[in-house]
């Protein structure tokens, strides 16, 4: 009977001892705990921070920044920012005056499924100006910055990729990460400038090419595209024409009806640059309705909310719409000042008349 | 001395002065101020004012916020800095790996000597923007952005370019700023159209203030004529006369006399150099030793060059695509300061400059 009650007085000793010692972090969602430890009414004088700490990643790195309380007696740390995927987080708890607590824990899981694509690369044309300007790059979903420089490769007829083909530095994206603008280095398509003297422009007349964009390319998930995606396309001569209105075919639609307003241009002009700098209006101001292009950038529509209503209309155009190679209305992309004294470039609108019968 | 084939090819070059427009119409700076929660959809460029006063230039969000940092303290001994791998320790500050990480400006408190960086926690569109300061002891900490005085100066009310209500694909991308006279110069590029956008926005910015439209041609026999963003820019004093320094996307060198930057003037700009093709300059940092005048410039493909600046004044305009000599500014190459992304002015004898692989943020002694 006696031993009994000893060992059922050394199970209770035992058992508060254990049970005394059971500190443990613990990770709700995106708050580390500290479980089994009751903190005192204020911060040590060393602050939250003496006592807990997690650090990201590994190696002699700073603690992560948050924000830390005590919620409902229970010590809590709150990371500034959600926790991330891939990456693993040490917490370390040092108790006044006990063993110190360490636990590894992982950051959240990512769905690893590719799902990105290209969706399309404007201009849509496979004979580019050697003096194309620059590009768009449409992709299906949002995609990681960074990567642009060597995910990107033009290659010659015989499969070796271009150097020095795009203009380095900040990529140039859609505030959603989907549309990426490169522009073809203009140092090389300036006349006259060394670079283009000694390497010649980066698109040569006659000459076959193909841009490649890696598959490695990762979205803003972090995983890579489904597929990489090729365009071919052959050098054409240089244009140093201005665009010139004069020039555009405006078909119009009939009185009554929501057909398109079809303006058909003789050379491809800048996909994104159609779809704000022409619009259309009339004595009362503008009209609502939708723009697509077709025939490779070459003709803009235009179908309104409403029909037409018969009467004089007219096409507004930001002059500083520009074709492939960067020309726009008034000022191919390059000028010799002294043949053409501008004193000043203006910006502004033209109007082309149309009327709907 | 060494001159460079490159300046040689300058004189064979030469995008002169670009003529840059600001349309003031399509875009005018509207101001407001508040004190509370700082709103950036991004963090690209970062330029100090007086008083610890850190402006943020927020390409996506299209506006410049000017955050008062209360940073006003100098330095109790000389001041130095050293991170090696800053890209992990801002990492772990953040809670993600370094990959994430994007560290798109660095800038120096003139007044304190703490280091300022912009970053991006992540590298889609949902990134988070964060500030975070570097001290002199190497701690690294994030500048809150709530219940902070700042103000706010939008640059651009640009109209919704497609009806279907989905947001405008167009930004500036906000590729300079400096603070020169009492206004705020901002360079910019756009994602669509090509043109060159150099903003003079008065700072305390006030309501509804228009900045200022700058126009600069130069029309001279046989020159070459683009508009050509500006990448990076400096005040600069030649003659006892401010001038700003521009390189720009193409890539010449200009200056242009601050004095003739009034609304809607058209000044002329001098084209001094060319820095060759292929090439982006990313900063500038002019400085004096041992009696002469430098320019640092850092670069995306062509290393650091120590330009000598003691006579820019002399330098004549690079005016013909034909002469084969040169009056270009003549530069030295220093290989020691290498895979520089980016440069700033640090104090009178060093510069800090972050690296790449490894990432590390360091002051250097001036050449």
């Amino acid at each position: 009977m006696r031993r009994f009650g000893f060992a059922i007085i050394l199970t209770l000793l035992v058992g508060m001892i254990a049970t005394a010692q059971a500190i443990s972090i613990q990770l709700e969602g995106n708050t580390f705990k500290v479980a089994g430890w009751t903190p005192p009414a204020s911060a040590p004088a060393a602050g939250w921070p003496s006592l807990l700490t997690v650090r990201a990643g590994s190696g002699d790195v700073p603690p992560m920044a948050g924000s830390y309380a005590v919620e409902r007696g229970v010590l809590v740390f709150r990371p500034a920012y959600p926790l991330a995927a891939g990456v693993t987080y040490r917490a370390t708890f040092q108790p006044p005056g006990g063993a110190r607590i360490e636990r590894t824990l992982e950051g959240p899981h990512v769905n690893a499924t590719p799902v990105a694509r290209v969706d399309h690369i404007y201009p849509s044309t496979d004979v580019l100006p050697g003096n194309e300007l620059k590009a768009y790059i449409y992709f299906s979903t949002s995609m990681s910055r960074g990567e642009a420089a060597q995910h990107i490769h033009i290659l010659d007829a015989d499969g070796k990729p271009l150097n020095g083909v795009f203009l380095p530095g900040e990529e140039l994206w859609d505030p959603k990460v989907q549309r990426l603008t490169v522009i073809f280095d203009p140092g090389r398509i300036k006349r006259g400038l060394t670079s283009n003297e000694k390497m010649g422009p980066p698109i040569a007349d006659g000459k076959r090419y193909t841009l490649v964009i890696d598959r490695e390319w990762k979205d803003a998930r972090g995983v890579p595209m489904v597929d990489s995606f090729r365009k071919t396309f052959r050098g054409g001569p240089e244009d140093r024409q201005p665009p010139d209105p004069k020039q555009w075919r405006i078909t119009a639609p009939k009185a009554g009806t929501s057909g398109a307003l079809v303006v058909d241009f003789p050379e491809p002009m800048d996909y994104a640059l159609l779809q704000r700098m022409i619009q259309v209006s009339d004595a009362h101001g503008r009209i609502d309705g939708v723009v697509a292009t077709d025939h490779n950038e070459m003709q803009w529509r235009f179908t309104p909310r409403a029909a037409w209503k018969p009467g004089a209309y007219r096409l507004v155009v930001d002059t500083a719409i520009e074709d492939l190679a960067g020309n726009h209305i008034g000022q191919p992309f390059d000028v010799d000042v002294f043949e053409n004294v501008t004193e000043h470039i203006t910006t502004g609108t033209i109007d082309l008349p149309f009327n709907v019968r | 001395m060494r001159r460079s084939a490159l300046l040689v090819g300058i004189a064979v070059a030469l995008c002169l002065v670009p003529t840059m427009v600001l349309n003031a119409a399509r875009e005018a700076p509207v101001a407001e101020s508040s004190v509370g929660k700082v709103q950036l959809l991004s963090a690209s460029q970062l330029a100090f004012g007086p008083n610890g006063v850190l402006f943020v230039g927020d390409s996506v969000g299209g506006s410049i916020v000017a955050i008062d940092t209360g940073d006003t303290k100098a330095p109790a001994s000389a001041a130095s800095i050293d991170i090696q791998g800053v890209d992990q320790k801002v990492a772990a500050l953040l809670g993600t790996s370094a990959d994430q990480v994007l560290i798109n400006d660095v800038t120096v408190n003139p007044a304190s000597k703490n280091v300022y960086l912009s970053v991006s926690r992540g590298r889609g569109p949902d990134a988070a923007t964060v500030i975070i300061r570097a001290d002199n002891a190497g701690q690294l900490s994030v500048v809150p952005l709530e219940n902070v005085a700042h103000t706010t100066v939008s640059l651009s009310d640009a109209p919704q370019s497609n009806t279907s209500g989905r947001q405008n694909p167009r930004t500036q991308t906000i590729t300079d700023m400096q603070y020169v006279n009492g206004n705020l110069m901002v360079a910019g590029l756009s994602n669509e159209e090509w043109s060159s956008a150099l903003r003079s926005i008065p700072y305390p910015f006030k309501q509804a203030e228009r900045g200022t439209t700058l126009q600069i041609w130069h029309a001279s026999h046989g020159q070459y004529e683009t508009a050509a963003p500006v990448r990076t820019f400096v005040p600069y004093t030649i003659q006892g006369q401010p001038y700003i320094l521009a390189a720009y996307t193409c890539t010449p060198l200009v200056k242009i006399p601050v004095s003739d930057l009034k609304p809607g003037a058209k000044v002329k700009g001098v084209t001094i150099a060319d820095l060759g093709s292929g090439n982006q300059p990313l900063d500038m940092v002019p400085y004096a030793k041992d009696g002469h005048n430098y320019i640092l410039v850092a670069n995306s493909s062509h290393g650091t060059m120590k330009l000598k600046s003691d006579n820019l004044e002399s330098y004549k305009a690079i005016e013909s695509p034909t002469v084969v000599d040169v009056a270009g500014v003549p530069f030295d190459r220093i290989p020691a300061i290498k895979n520089v992304k980016h440069l700033a002015s640090f104090d009178a004898s060093h510069a800090l400059v972050l690296t790449s692989a490894p990432a590390n943020l360091q002051t250097v002694a001036l050449p």
